[in-house]
């Protein structure tokens, strides 16, 4: 984790001794620094994907960084939508990423439009079982 | 209810409630981030006389003037509503609602984006973004990579990267199309970069700079502009070169760079293929006024302060009894300035609250200071922003007849 | 060459702001509501300055003073839990 931190700097000066904190991030552990935000922990780590477009599934990453494009957004303790980039980390936290979701409406597909929830029920198992 | 909500925890809004505060009016600040300090916190760099800069250091010293005075600061806190009641406004919150006689939207500005095919891949980040991650969270945010946008606050971030040891191939501009408007322009990018020359520490751009200032003149350097870029602390700044696209499957794995004419012309064939793992986006910033709009405040748009600003005068009044502007969300200008206005905000609120004239002095001052900070300032984001202020201000007049 | 993503929250691309401009030969507004540019989940904050410069180099349209696509509130997403529902 220390080589993507900047340690010595010539004139913030040196990093303090932190406190590192455990959190989870899609069922990995990882640590990271109190202080940290979610989004700084993960790229410490490298880690840059933070979520899927939820139609075109595409990956997304911070863009912003500071709470206003939205980009960063993940689910955190089973609450949704949280930016990565405001939120510090504290240990034991649980962090998922959105995933690309279902576009049962979509005119572009070939299978019949769900119009009930149980039709959608099928439509889903019937994608699943093509996969 | 409180007689006074600062919405943004920035140098505006702290230097509000410590105003506030000293004369014991009942205040909250809140902020969305989980550090109070707002854009201060990410800044670094050197003034001409050799000093420091230091955001971190100057947001915690307000900070701490601020807490000394018990002022409450709520932080992790968004604000998605202000709402005009009867008697007061209420300011809408994730975690409930707070009532006040006034508020105070000090909510500084956003990042415009200048896009450019592949932006959305991870690895692509606007320049703010950069310096957040690099002086607040000292985190590198890659191995290596490129500045797209070639303006003063890019210039300043890209220094504060290589400081942080992290490694630039270089900065260029953003390939013309339809949305990146002047950035993609090399002309009228030099014409910007002209009046911050006297900052460079390339004695060549120095010198050179003393002459660029004839508008031939500049277009001859622009002909000759050297294909190599001119270098300013080892990196090159290319005004000839341009990125067309950011390529990469799940994330940033390189840039397509091309020459481009004076006029920001492709030159066909030009294509060069760099390796970086992040790419940072500068297309300038602008106003972030979208608090002031549920409330009905009008706005105007100023092109020298960056965009549309809710319309106010220099007491940092908005034709909306007891709603007050202070900071970036008035125009872009420097931290400085923004502090300053957020005194002379402070005080407006106290004469309102106070409906007396006991401060009246004192906001004349803070005024004063205001225009002197602007006069002062080493680097403007806009030559021209004098004009633009005054141009709010006479809409202000106009508006309260 | 890809496409020029210009909304990032709904995936607009450019080539769908330039044909819908100028098929209907429209607002800012227009533009927002028949392509959702600017309706996504960041509010236009991040995108409203580009969607503006394509509107204006198609229609030369002028920037007016009011702000190019409204801004209703909430500025910030939020949960009809926090707005005041019951436990969710």
């Amino acid at each position: 984790m220390t080589e993507r931190r900047i340690i010595d700097h010539p004139v913030l000066g040196k990093l303090d001794e932190q406190k590192k904190v455990s959190f989870q991030f899609d069922g990995r552990t990882y640590e990271g620094y109190e202080g940290d935000t979610i989004a700084s922990a993960l790229l410490a780590h490298g880690i840059r994907t933070l979520r899927k477009h939820e139609e075109t599934g595409r990956p997304r990453g911070i863009y912003c960084n500071i709470g206003h494009c939205f980009e960063c957004r993940v689910t955190v303790d089973d609450i949704s939508n949280i930016r990565a980039c405001l939120t510090p980390i504290h240990n034991g936290m649980v962090v998922e990423t959105g995933q690309q979701l279902d576009t049962p409406l979509s005119p572009d597909q070939t299978e019949p439009i769900p119009r009930t929830y149980e039709e959608y029920e099928e439509w889903k198992e019937k994608k699943e079982q093509s996969k | 209810m409180k007689d006074v909500v600062i919405i943004g925890a920035g140098p505006a809004g702290l230097a509000a409630a410590t105003v506030c505060r000293q004369h014991d009016l009942d205040v909250t600040v809140i902020d969305e981030f989980s550090k109070s300090g707002g854009r201060l916190l990410g800044q670094l760099h050197e003034e001409p006389t050799g000093e420091w800069w230091n955001g971190i250091k100057e947001a915690t010293e307000m900070t701490e003037e601020a807490k000394a005075l018990h002022t409450d600061i709520r932080l992790g806190l968004s604000v998605h509503h202000i709402e005009k009641r009867a008697d007061s406004y209420a300011v809408h919150t994730n975690k409930g609602t707070i009532p006040a006689k006034t508020v105070l939207i000090a909510t500084g500005a956003a990042e415009s984006a200048a896009p450019i095919p592949g932006w959305t891949l991870p690895g692509v980040m606007s320049i703010g973004a950069a310096q957040v991650m690099t002086n607040v969270h000292r985190v590198k945010v890659g191995e290596k990579g490129i500045v797209v946008g070639v303006n003063v606050l890019s210039a300043a971030i890209a220094r504060e990267l290589q400081l942080a040891g992290v490694d630039l191939h270089s900065m260029a501009l953003p390939a013309m199309n339809v949305v990146s408007g002047d950035e993609a322009h090399p002309k009228k990018v030099m014409e910007k970069l002209v009046r911050i020359a006297h900052l460079a520490p390339s004695a060549f751009i120095k010198f050179g700079s003393k002459f660029a200032k004839a508008a031939f003149v500049r277009h001859i350097a622009l002909q000759f502009f050297p294909k190599s870029g001119v270098k300013m602390w080892d990196m090159p700044i290319h005004l000839r070169k341009a990125i067309k696209e950011i390529n990469g499957s799940d994330k940033v794995e390189s840039v397509t760079m091309v020459d481009v004419k004076p006029n920001g012309e492709i030159v066909p064939g030009s294509e060069e293929i760099i390796e970086v793992d992040f790419v940072c986006i500068a297309g300038g910033l602008y106003p972030l006024g979208e608090l002031a709009a549920p409330l009905g405040c009008p706005f105007v748009y100023q092109e020298e302060l960056g965009g549309h600003v809710p319309i106010h005068n220099e007491k940092m009044e908005t034709p909306l009894e007891g709603v007050y502007v202070a900071g970036n969300i008035t125009g872009i200008e420097s931290a400085k300035v923004a502090r300053e206005q957020g005194k002379v905000a402070g005080y407006s609120i106290l004469s309102y609250i106070k409906q007396d004239q006991a401060s009246q002095a004192e906001l004349a001052a803070a005024m004063e200071s205001v225009r002197e900070t602007r006069d002062q300032a080493t680097i403007q984001f806009h030559p021209h922003i004098q004009t633009g202020r005054q141009q709010v201000h006479e809409s202000f007049e106009k508006l309260t007849k | 060459m890809q496409d020029l993503v210009i909304c990032r929250c709904e995936e607009v691309s450019l080539k769908e702001l330039e044909e819908t401009a100028e098929k209907f030969n429209c607002s800012a507004r227009e533009l927002k509501l028949r392509t959702r540019a600017g309706m996504g989940f960041c509010g236009g904050r991040t995108c409203r300055p580009a969607v503006d410069k394509v509107v204006h180099d198609i229609t030369g349209e002028a920037p007016s003073n009011d702000l190019p696509l409204k801004v209703q509130p909430p500025v910030r997403p939020i949960s009809l839990h926090d707005l005041g529902g019951s436990e969710s």
